[in-house]
């Protein structure tokens, strides 16, 4: 019966699971009052983001994340923190319902699910590698890349709303598109999700600190 | 000494409450491996539910819908899209959410109740204490194969749910969020 599991166990080990997952740190946001950019004004926002991301050093901030399912009464709420410290360390935590957090450091993975640790080398892995550099660029905001999105421009009313459409098909397969609000300052300020079904992930960025000292501590598993 | 009776119906009522959504952290642990995510069941309609499971981040790694004893893949993501590993989800997913089945056997004992009835053609044993639905175990060959134990069950909803295979190294552990 050994053979029978490989696949539940690769959920753990292969990257295109993770893929998904981690994108999770691209990104979000809904859609009203929204007006389609200019190509000045577009150039303009790409500017302003990537200038805001070189200045970044430290990022703190609290979520919340809602998790929409067509077929369900409510979104399946739940809250935690981000911390990122330039160049790549990235802890994703969530503390409510329930504890879990990952952390991106020295090209590995650290899961810690409930007290259970794991983690998984990212340095054999050539997509892996990628897609950590890309969830890096974007809880800046900076992944304006138009060979691997197909990227839309919208004015609305408190900043600007980008959307990121993989190019590329095993990215598609998990993610249809991200939709990421930004603040008049270049700061993300939400990230959508669109899963192929429709169904889609939103994250809520609140209490948002840049560039105060984090501690060495808060990247540990 | 325990008498035996006839009985017409077993009742779940876990999963029985189509105003609810059903959601769980769980945890998976195969071969000395583990990994987590959150599965949610809702109820859509008589003998109807729909089941998702999902990475704590969201992305959807499978959703099926499952109507008597049909399972229909709404979606799967490709390194879990196998056959066996999806009929053995489904014979879980279906004693889990089954509310009721004919009732072959019924054994009693002051406040402990057992019932036997068949799901996909295997005996399927109900045990009940106090009139709540401790334990389901399915066996074959005179065995037990799989045993559900459901824990801190307050109001028709169970807190804790543990799925146990005895012939395979995989249990499933789910905690009501």
């Amino acid at each position: 019966m050994r053979n029978l599991f490989p696949s539940i166990i690769s959920v753990s080990s292969k990257p295109a699971v993770y893929l998904g997952f981690l994108c999770m740190f691209l990104f979000v946001l809904s859609i009203h009052g929204q007006t389609k950019m200019n190509p000045q004004e577009a150039v303009a926002l790409r500017t302003k983001v990537k200038s805001v991301a070189e200045t970044t050093e430290t990022i703190s901030s609290d979520f919340t994340q809602y998790k929409h399912l067509d077929f369900l009464s409510n979104d399946i709420e739940s809250k935690g923190t981000l911390a990122f410290k330039a160049p790549d360390l990235v802890k994703w935590e969530y503390t409510k319902p329930f504890s879990y957090a990952v952390l991106f450091k020295n090209q590995k993975l650290y899961i810690n699910d409930e007290g259970n640790k794991s983690n998984m080398d990212l340095s054999s892995n050539q997509l892996f590698k990628q897609l950590n550099q890309l969830i890096t660029a974007s809880i800046r905001g900076d992944m304006f890349d138009d060979e691997a999105f197909r990227i839309s421009y919208f004015r609305q009313d408190n900043g600007s709303l980008v959307h990121f459409m993989p190019k590329d098909k095993q990215f598609a397969e998990f993610i249809k598109a991200f939709h990421i609000t930004f603040n008049q300052e270049g700061e993300v300020d939400e990230v959508k999700m669109i899963e192929p079904s429709g169904d889609y992930t939103h994250i809520v960025f609140s209490n948002r600190t840049q560039n105060q000292p984090l501690p060495d501590a808060v990247f540990t598993q | 000494m325990p008498s035996k009776t006839q009985e017409t119906v077993v009742n779940n009522p876990y999963f029985s409450d189509p105003s609810k959504d059903y959601v769980f952290k769980s945890n998976i642990k195969v071969f000395e491996r583990s990994f987590g995510g959150i599965l949610i069941i809702k109820k859509l309609g008589q003998a109807q539910h729909r089941i998702a499971f999902t990475t704590e981040m969201g992305n959807t790694l499978f959703d099926f819908s499952l109507e008597k004893d049909h399972l229909t893949v709404n979606r799967i993501i490709k390194d879990l899209d196998r056959n066996i590993l999806i009929n053995v989800l489904k014979k879980d997913f279906l004693a889990l959410v089954t509310e009721r089945i004919t009732s072959i056997e019924k054994f009693q004992k002051g406040a402990k109740v057992l019932q036997m009835g068949f799901l996909l053609g295997k005996k399927h044993y109900y045990w009940f204490e106090n009139g709540e639905l401790r334990k389901i175990i399915r066996t074959g060959n005179g065995k037990e194969k799989v045993v559900f134990r459901f824990s801190g069950i307050s109001d028709n909803i169970a807190q804790q749910i543990e799925i146990e295979h005895k012939n395979i190294q995989l249990r499933i552990s789910l905690k009501s969020i």
